[in-house]
């Protein structure tokens, strides 16, 4: 007997819902077993962190996107952006039209959840404030994330401090330490290029709690550090560069050295601007201000690293920096409200790409991928792996156990604990369609397709080459109208 | 129609009649039969993907791609990414010039990292590679239904 036919629900649209479905629909014939495959983005646009998070001078790692754009030309995909899945949670996005989870598992036979981990990590000691963000918002303002976070005020910003240096922290580093001349090629909206010509900044402290052998950022990113035109690194004092006897480095530690030894291209002093790498300090308070004061006092402790469990602990030492603004960037986890969502891990229950229980049985028909399963860790290469790993999770369980023997074991074959039916997947929904609020939400202009998508891609590239650059993005009430008139125009 | 499963290391098409029908990417044109460099890709075990002749200066991306080896270039050869990490055997390491700065880099991140590792896009063919062993420590054991070939994605 054929299977029954599976139609994937993916909540997410970022590289590794698209790695996910390209993997699934390059393996599977067209014909048999039918297979049906729908993303759903709470942003208006796909490709996720390629788009929303990719620092714009780095455009060849967007070229991934040629490869997702090739699963979305597949017939049995489709893409439905400006949705949010779940219950009436708090999101970001407040025109994201919403999907309960109910109305998911009704239509699909298998879900996969590839949603990312949207929210940043916090520092306890310096929660959110006007003269304290998460570098999250920084990088959401410029890609012009549809959170729409406000621009910073770099007219009025001499010295920023950033908590964590790792290459997000590097990557907003170098965003504002860099000459926006040398920017405005590339994908920067014009409104952040304006802010960024009026910057103020002179010094970027880049604060760890550690040494540079457990710095979390990659070679690339220290790197461009050293070769910024018009920003020179405050040199490291030696003994941060000399190590105990009988250390060994490993290769990627060996080439950081080498490169912190030698310091950045420009001398320090002989540009405007200025950049340093803090290590062993550690935020423990920030001095409430008057808004028009120019600095806040941020107190750092002093560290040592704990030679046998690696971590950092504080000696009694403190030392005090004035700074305009603090920006944390200590990585980032699943929104909580997320069904499924394991507090101490930060991310989804799920293990070998399957969504457990909360006693740790998998559920059937049910998935996780990308950093909502495993936390915000790894490379694009990490992801795509990852990705293709659990296709043929989700492929195996389509063709080796089919729908139908589903039906004669409800609750799973996995376990005799009850699962509630409210968590299972409905066996044998509609072929083709998508939910009736995802309908309705097409009709009404809300819900985004992967064709309005390339509408709006090409058209934000011409937009670009007109001033210039790589792409001008639209925000979404640009993209709403644009999709509307080439509706009406019946482009 | 009977649905079979199969497991399979290779996504395979059968190669063209000739060689100037052959479809190009990344400007590969496969040499005349009985010619060319032979080179073994095989995945992370040692298992062999598959025999492939090539020609003197291709590079070993655009390679997999004209002959369906799984090796992804997800920033199409720009050295902004890992995924087309390869292993060379140390003799063949040796031979060929210095990796750049920007390729070690990638190299730091790259999974299953070996002192012979390269990046794929970066590595072009020599004559002396003639019968070199090139593994992908990426590559997985692809299970797809039969009956139909693959689609490319």
């Amino acid at each position: 007997m054929p299977p029954l036919p599976a139609k994937l629900a993916i909540v997410g649209g970022g590289p590794s819902a698209f790695y996910v479905a390209s993997r699934l629909l390059s393996l599977v014939p067209h014909a048999n077993p039918s297979l049906r495959v729908h993303l759903f983005d709470s942003l208006w646009a796909p490709h996720g962190l390629v788009r929303y998070g990719v620092a714009p001078d780095h455009p060849e790692v967007k070229n991934c996107t040629s490869k997702f754009d090739q699963a979305a030309a597949d017939p049995r995909f489709r893409f439905f952006g400006n949705v949010h899945v779940g219950s009436a949670s708090p999101t970001s996005i407040s025109h994201a039209h919403p999907l309960p989870l109910s109305s998911l598992l009704q239509n699909y036979t298998h879900v996969l959840f590839a949603n990312g981990c949207t929210l940043p990590i916090l520092h306890p000691a310096i929660p959110p404030s006007p003269r304290c963000i998460p570098a999250l918002s920084l990088v959401h303002w410029y890609t012009r994330h549809p959170s729409n976070p406000p621009p910073p005020a770099l007219d009025k910003i001499t010295h920023l401090t950033l908590i964590g240096n790792g290459n997000v922290s590097l990557d907003v580093a170098r965003m504002l330490l860099t000459p926006p001349s040398a920017l405005k090629k590339y994908d920067v909206p014009e409104h952040v290029l304006d802010v960024l010509s009026r910057s103020a900044l002179q010094h970027v402290s880049i604060i760890g709690r550690r040494g540079p052998l457990e710095a979390a950022f990659a070679n690339k990113e220290l790197r461009e550090m050293m070769h910024l035109p018009d920003a020179s690194m405050l040199p490291l004092d030696s003994p941060l560069l000399t190590f105990p006897e009988g250390t060994t480095l490993s290769r990627q530690q060996r080439r950081t050295m080498e490169l912190l030894h030698k310091g950045s291209q420009s001398r320090f002093g002989t540009t405007q601007k200025t950049w340093s790498l803090d290590f062993y300090r550690m935020p423990t308070a920030l001095t409430p201000c008057p808004p028009s004061a120019e600095t806040t006092k941020l107190t750092l402790a002093h560290t040592v690293l704990d030679p046998s469990t690696g971590r950092a602990i504080l000696t009694d030492q403190t030392s005090t920096l004035s700074t305009s603004l603090v920006v944390t960037s200590l990585g980032f986890h699943v929104d909580p409200t997320t069904v499924f969502f394991d507090p101490s891990s930060g991310h989804l229950r799920a293990r070998g790409g399957r969504i457990l229980s909360e006693s740790g049985i998998p559920l059937k028909n049910m998935y996780a991928s990308g950093w909502t399963a495993n936390g915000a860790k790894g490379v694009l290469a990490t992801t795509m792996m990852d990705a293709y790993a659990v296709a043929d999770t989700i492929l195996s369980d389509i063709v080796s156990h089919g729908a139908a023997n589903a039906e004669t074991t409800p609750g799973g074959e996995y376990g005799s604990e009850a699962v509630p039916d409210t968590l299972i997947p409905n066996l044998a929904p509609h072929p083709e369609d998508p939910p009736e609020e995802i309908q309705q939400g097409i009709m009404d202009g809300l819900v985004t397709q992967y064709h309005d998508w390339n509408l709006v891609d090409s058209e934000e590239v011409r937009r670009g080459a007109l001033l210039g650059k790589e792409r001008e993005r639209m925000c979404w009430e640009d993209a709403r109208n644009f999709l509307s008139l080439s509706r009406h125009h019946g482009r | 129609m009977r649905l079979v499963v199969r497991t399979c290391l290779l996504l395979s098409r059968p190669p063209p009649d000739h060689p100037t029908l052959a479809p190009r990417h990344g400007n590969i044109t496969r040499p005349t039969p009985g010619t060319g460099i032979t080179l073994h890709f095989k995945d992370h075990k040692g298992n062999l993907i598959k025999t492939i002749k090539a020609n003197e200066g291709d590079d070993i991306l655009s390679l997999a791609h004209e002959w369906d080896i799984d090796l992804e270039g997800a920033c199409d050869g720009s050295i902004a990414c890992s995924t087309c990490h390869i292993i060379l055997p140390p003799e063949h390491y040796d031979q060929l010039p210095e990796p750049s700065d920007d390729e070690n880099d990638m190299l730091d991140l790259a999974f299953g990292l070996t002192d012979t590792s390269r990046l794929g896009c970066q590595v072009h063919v020599t004559k002396d590679m003639d019968g070199t062993e090139i593994r992908l420590p990426s590559a997985t054991r692809n299970m797809f239904v039969d009956g139909k070939k693959p689609t490319h994605h």
